[in-house]
């Protein structure tokens, strides 16, 4: 009975509202959960009162209701407030509020977070006494805009101003028969919330200032059309700052302020300024200006805009808030040094103010201030001012007493000042080599000119002659012509150039310069190198004491010699340096400085320099030849031109170029060297290249080819030489052969030695069998019925050839000779021989490579040591026997008688038994009378032939003669001191032809 | 009178044939600045690209149906132009009242270009009718029946800026399209001795 009693009386209040909602289950909850507790505190409800009178007032822009009810004496309750159509609780708090004593209502004010137009909202209350409580009051429903009967979509809050920072609910109530889409902030999407049947919310937290549109917040449907939006301005509350005020006519005020932090709200939402309550608008700047009738005193300004308000305060008394407004109606005095500058005030009462006023003078763009004190102050005298000027001044001006600041600037006065006569030329002369030159002066700035220049006046005069000549120039020519050769007459060293520069306000005073008639050669002076370094030339020299009115630095382009283009400077007495600085130098470009003494003399040259600005590689190379010198190549250049140098030169690179690749050949040193040899190069082309440098690197060099070819002289000198050194050797051979022909002769061509016998030549018995044969071949033959009582050689013809062939039968016989002389020499060297052929067959061919006629010796003793041999062993009288018989039968084989030397008294059996092919051999036989060994020498050796000191050797006979041994020559004469020199040599010789026999 | 008139259109044939082309000039080059107008104010606003304005017409002329002829058309679009310059001198001021302030921007520039060029555009357009007329002056449309009741929320009146500036994009197609499509001179010649024939037979 009590829950449905309770129950329908908050159903009712609710029907009546909203009848066709229906109730959900959280409400019936709800319900349930208030009725147990109204159940359980039937004693204390009914002691307490049932509020009554619940009324609600809407603030919609503050989102705040305000509720209020007669509450009776308690003053305690709890307030619930629910979304009507969802029966969400959105605030449910106990609180304590005391009676209104006139109205005798209780009041509560609940901000909402979103709007109230976004849904109705339903508001009960009910009396609390610690747990015990009243009844609920009727519910009152503060009724939303989303009601079926409002169709129209709509977003709410409309156009609402927040601070930054703050966090706004922005509801959205959808077209009826129209579906939700999406809320937009901006571009932005945000996640929206149902809270009611057709409103959505969203929440932006935490704002940015907005701009002076603000942002935009709309509402989308499932189509994406528009339904409705709003817009939220987010800005900050005023905070202006400096807020002063001051007087400028010493009768009304005028306030000023800076805005501050901006408030990122404008127009309508914009802030709006009150000083002492009257609005002040303050203008568009940031520094607001108010004007008020008068002095007040205290000021108060109150910045206020959608947001809130902001107040500033400012007093002070007039006197020491004066702030001149600006002079006005200037006029000046002109001169041409000084001007006076005169002015007027807007007010009176600035007549009698003590001010000070600042004057900013403006000359040429430079800008100068100076002050200025006075009682209505109203004129300045401004001096030191350039004749013939634009100027212009600002005058600004406080109170002198108790300053507060300066006053506003004045419009700028221009005025001009007057003209007035030139500065004096700065004057200087330049001379030629053939003593012309020119009288030049600097054209004249402004500065110096004071005025337009009209003309200048040139004189020469000769103080000694007291001559002058004068000349008027043109203001726009800056040289006259001197030739020192007009003045060679007079009877002084020099003569006084000057200059007077005439304009409207005058002449100048006159520029002089002395100009010595014999005019220093420049080049007699050597030039010393000037380093361009920080912009500038430094140059220093020493003092001269000569110099009273200081030196004069000129200089110039060294390409240039007549009538250069000059500059030049004018540097104190006393000073030992000068800094020359020119926007004029050009890189590359070679300057001569010159430094002259001024004094009562005529100018003297002092020093010299020379130098760049900046170093570059030569512009063009040098002109280069090649050509060839004997096997040499010289390579040679002409100097580079000085105005293509462009910088001091160091040295040539020579350069040798194979096509592709650049090899150095040299680098000269020497920026004199004007040729290069190179040398030890074969024939053939070359291109060589020549490369000037300076301290900037080389220049593209000069390439020049050059064919080296053979020296034909030098080649035939090269024979010549040869033949003269063969020739002269040749005689100095001959000559020593002739001087030593004894010795050659003995050497090479020594005396054979006559077989002498000396022993009995009969002991040899025996007839020497001879056979001689047309090829002369001696074949020793091992006779069987020989003995040793009748040992004899013998000769087997050639004719006999069928005997041979007989004896060959039992004679071991080289066949393949055709004729062969044989011996049988029984008088042998017992030792033994050295073999040179390994059988005799091989000597018989060598014997066979004689033409007609092959003699083996085999085993003749010839040499002297073979001579003296002790062999054998029949003693020292024996040992010469066969040397006696040889003699002997040489001697007896003129006539063609038998022939019997080798005959030994030895047993003959030992002897044969060591013959061999290589034996010894017997002296071969005549052809005609028998056996003489020795007469086919004689016969080769015709000169010596009739000598009877010895025998002729067998060389240079037509016969080859393959022997081991030498025949040489047992002279009688000869004896054996003789014999053993030649002993020696011809060992030598032997040993010399047997090592070159095969 | 026929005389005076026919000589006044032989004289004003080729100044109707250098104004029509001028004016379809300005129209080109009005559509080219005002479709960067719509998106600089998109931008401005940030409006998303697909979003969908309900649409309504501001201007309160029919557009130039195919059975109207070239005079006819060209006076329909000097109606519509002219009230798009009224309705657009309404939006800004009521911009500049409402959500002005800060510096100046592209927007604002740009603002005042079409609204200029719109105007240029109106004076070439009426030379153009009077041309084609014949008269000395044509006679101003009425702009009756416009609504120039500007919306008091805030975000209702940036919406009808923006159908307003879509309206003045809309109008000035439709200029260049029929300025472009105007007849040639002798084409406009025998169309206007035509229109003095039945006016005669008429009278």
């Amino acid at each position: 009975m009590c829950r449905r009693g309770h129950g329908q009386s908050v159903a009712m209040a609710r029907s009546s509202v909203n009848p066709g909602s229906k109730f959900s289950s959280s409400f019936a909850l709800h319900i349930c959960v208030l009725a147990g507790l109204l159940a359980s505190h039937t004693l204390a409800t009914d002691a307490l009162p049932v509020p009554q009178q619940l009324s609600i007032l809407a603030d919609l822009a503050a989102q705040q209701l305000s509720i209020s009810w007669v509450g009776g004496a308690a003053t305690t309750f709890d307030l619930t407030i629910l979304r009507t159509e969802l029966d969400e609780t959105v605030f449910f708090e106990t609180i304590s509020v005391a009676s209104n004593p006139t109205s005798g209502r209780q009041q509560w004010n609940w901000t909402s977070a979103e709007p109230l137009e976004c849904t109705s909202l339903s508001v009960q209350v009910r009396s609390r006494d610690g747990q015990s409580t009243s009844k609920w009051s009727d519910t009152l429903i503060h009724q939303g805009n989303d009601l079926p009967t409002n169709t129209k979509a709509q977003v709410y809050p409309q156009d609402k101003v927040v601070p930054v920072g703050d966090n706004t609910t922005i509801c959205c109530v959808v077209k009826e028969k129209r579906r939700f889409g999406s809320m937009f902030l901006g571009n932005t999407t945000l996640a929206s919330k149902l809270i009611s049947r057709r409103t959505y919310t969203i929440t932006v937290v935490n704002q940015r200032p907005s701009g002076p549109a603000g942002t935009n917040v709309y509402c989308l449907d499932d189509q994406k059309t528009l339904m409705d939006g709003t817009v939220v301005f987010v800005g900050y509350p005023p905070l202006p700052t400096d807020f002063v005020c001051e007087t400028r006519d010493l009768t009304t005020t005028v306030c000023q302020w800076n805005v501050g932090r901006e408030s990122y709200l404008y127009g309508k939402r914009g802030t709006n300024y009150f000083i002492n309550g009257r609005r002040c608008a303050g203008g568009k700047l940031e520094r607001k200006v108010c004007p008020l009738d008068e002095w007040g005193g205290n000021w108060t300004l109150v910045a206020r805009n959608s947001l809130g308000q902001h107040e500033l305060s400012d007093a002070s008394e007039l006197s020491h808030r004066v702030c001149p407004v600006a002079p006005v109606q200037f006029s000046a005095v002109t001169h041409a040094w000084n001007a006076t500058v005169l002015w007027q005030w807007e007010h009176d009462s600035y007549y009698s103010l003590s001010l000070a006023c600042q004057v900013e003078l403006t000359c040429m763009g430079v800008k100068t201030k100076r002050t200025f004190t006075g009682v209505g102050l109203r004129s300045v005298v401004v001096s030191n001012l350039y004749p013939d000027e634009d100027h212009s001044v600002k005058v600004r001006c406080g109170a002198q007493r108790n300053f507060w600041k300066w006053g506003d600037w004045s419009e700028a006065f221009p005025f001009r000042t007057n003209v007035t006569f030139p500065d004096a030329p700065d004057v200087w002369v330049w001379i030629n080599g053939d003593n012309t030159g020119q009288l030049v002066w600097k054209p004249m700035t402004h500065r110096q000119s004071h005025g337009q220049i009209r003309a200048y006046k040139v004189t020469f005069w000769s103080p000694e002659e007291n001559e002058q000549h004068s000349e008027v120039i043109l203001p726009n020519s800056f040289a006259a012509p001197v030739n020192l050769s007009h003045f060679a007459t007079f009877s002084g060293d020099r003569i006084v150039a000057s200059v007077i520069a005439e304009n409207m306000g005058g002449a100048s005073p006159p520029s002089s310069v002395l100009i010595p008639l014999n005019w220093t050669d420049k080049e007699s002076i050597a030039a010393s190198r000037a380093v361009y370094a920080d912009g500038i030339f430094p140059l220093s020299w020493q003092s001269n004491e000569n110099a009273t009115c200081g030196y004069v630095v000129e200089w110039h382009q060294g390409s240039c010699t007549v009538n250069c283009p000059v500059k030049w400077i004018k540097v104190a007495p006393g000073s030992s340096n000068a800094s020359i600085e020119s926007a004029d130098f050009l890189p590359g470009v070679r300057y001569h400085f010159s430094l002259y003494s001024c004094s009562s003399e005529p100018v003297q040259l002092l020093q010299r320099w020379q130098g760049y600005m900046k170093e570059l590689v030569p512009s063009s190379p040098v002109t280069l030849a090649a050509h060839q010198e004997g096997s040499d190549l010289v390579l040679s250049w002409d100097g580079i031109p000085l105005v293509s140098r462009r910088g001091f030169i160091l040295g040539y690179s020579v350069y040798i170029s194979d096509g592709s690749t650049s090899t150095l050949l040299a680098n000269i040193t020497d920026p004199e060297a004007r040729a290069y040899r190179v040398k030890g190069y074969s024939t053939g082309t070359y291109k060589f290249t020549v490369k000037t440098y300076t301290s900037a690197g080389e220049d593209t060099g000069a390439t020049a080819s050059v064919t080296l070819e053979r020296y034909a002289d030098w080649l035939i000198l090269e024979i010549l030489t040869s033949l003269g050194i063969i020739a002269l050797f040749m005689v100095i051979l001959a000559f020593i052969c002739c001087k030593k022909r004894n010795w050659v002769k003995k050497a090479f061509y020594p005396d054979i030695p006559e077989p002498k016998l000396t022993g009995v030549w009969s002991r040899t018995q025996g007839p020497l069998d001879v056979k001689p044969s047309p090829n002369s071949v001696v074949h020793i033959v091992e006779k069987p019925e020989w003995d040793s009582s009748k040992e004899m050689l013998v000769v087997i013809p050639e004719e006999d050839e069928g005997d041979e062939g007989q004896m060959i039968g039992d004679e071991p016989v080289d066949t393949d000779e055709p004729t062969s002389i044989r011996y049988y020499n029984q008088v042998v060297d017992e030792r033994p021989i050295r073999p040179r052929f390994p059988d005799s067959s091989a000597s018989s061919a060598s014997s066979l490579d004689s033409a007609r006629t092959d003699v083996t010796y085999t085993g003749i003793q010839t040499s002297a040591s073979s001579l003296v041999w002790p062999a054998d062993p029949q003693g020292p009288g024996e040992s010469h026997q066969p040397l006696a018989d040889l003699a002997a039968a040489a001697a007896a084989g003129g006539g063609g008688g038998g022939y019997k030397p080798q005959m030994q008294t030895t047993a003959q059996t030992q002897d044969l038994g060591l013959a061999s092919p290589e034996s010894p051999s017997e002296p071969q036989a005549d052809f005609s009378g028998g056996y003489k060994p020795q007469s086919s020498w004689h016969f080769d050796s015709p000169t010596e032939a009739g000598e009877g000191s010895g025998l002729m050797p067998s060389l240079g006979s037509p016969t080859s003669v393959a022997s081991t041994q030498f025949l040489l020559p047992d002279g009688e004469d000869g004896g054996e001191e003789r014999r053993q020199p030649s002993s020696s040599a011809s060992t030598w010789f032997t040993n010399l032809l047997s090592s070159s026999k095969p | 009178m026929a005389t005076r008139r026919t000589t006044r259109r032989l004289t004003g044939s080729e100044p109707s044939r250098t104004t029509g082309a001028r004016a379809a000039a300005i129209a080109e080059q009005l559509r080219h600045e005002c479709s960067i107008l719509l998106e600089l104010y998109k931008k401005k606003e940030s409006f998303t690209p697909d979003i969908l304005v309900a649409d309504g017409r501001l201007v309160s002329v029919p557009p130039p149906s195919s059975q109207l002829d070239a005079r006819d058309k060209l006076w329909c679009v000097h109606s519509a132009l002219l009230q798009c310059h009224i309705l657009m001198e309404r939006a800004i001021a009521k911009e500049e009242a409402e959500l002005s302030g800060g510096k100046r921007a592209d927007y604002e520039t740009q603002r005042k270009m079409v609204k200029d060029r719109l105007s240029l555009l109106l004076i070439n357009t009426g030379e153009l009718l009077r041309a084609m007329d014949g008269t000395a002056a044509v006679q101003t449309p009425s702009v009756d029946g416009l609504e120039l009741n500007s919306p008091t929320a805030l975000f209702e009146l940036k919406v009808w800026v923006y159908r307003i500036f879509r309206e003045v994009d809309y109008w000035t197609r439709t200029a260049v399209s029929v300025l472009q499509a105007l007849p040639s001179a002798t084409t406009k010649e025998r169309m206007m001795t035509t229109r003095v024939r039945s006016v005669r037979s008429t009278r």
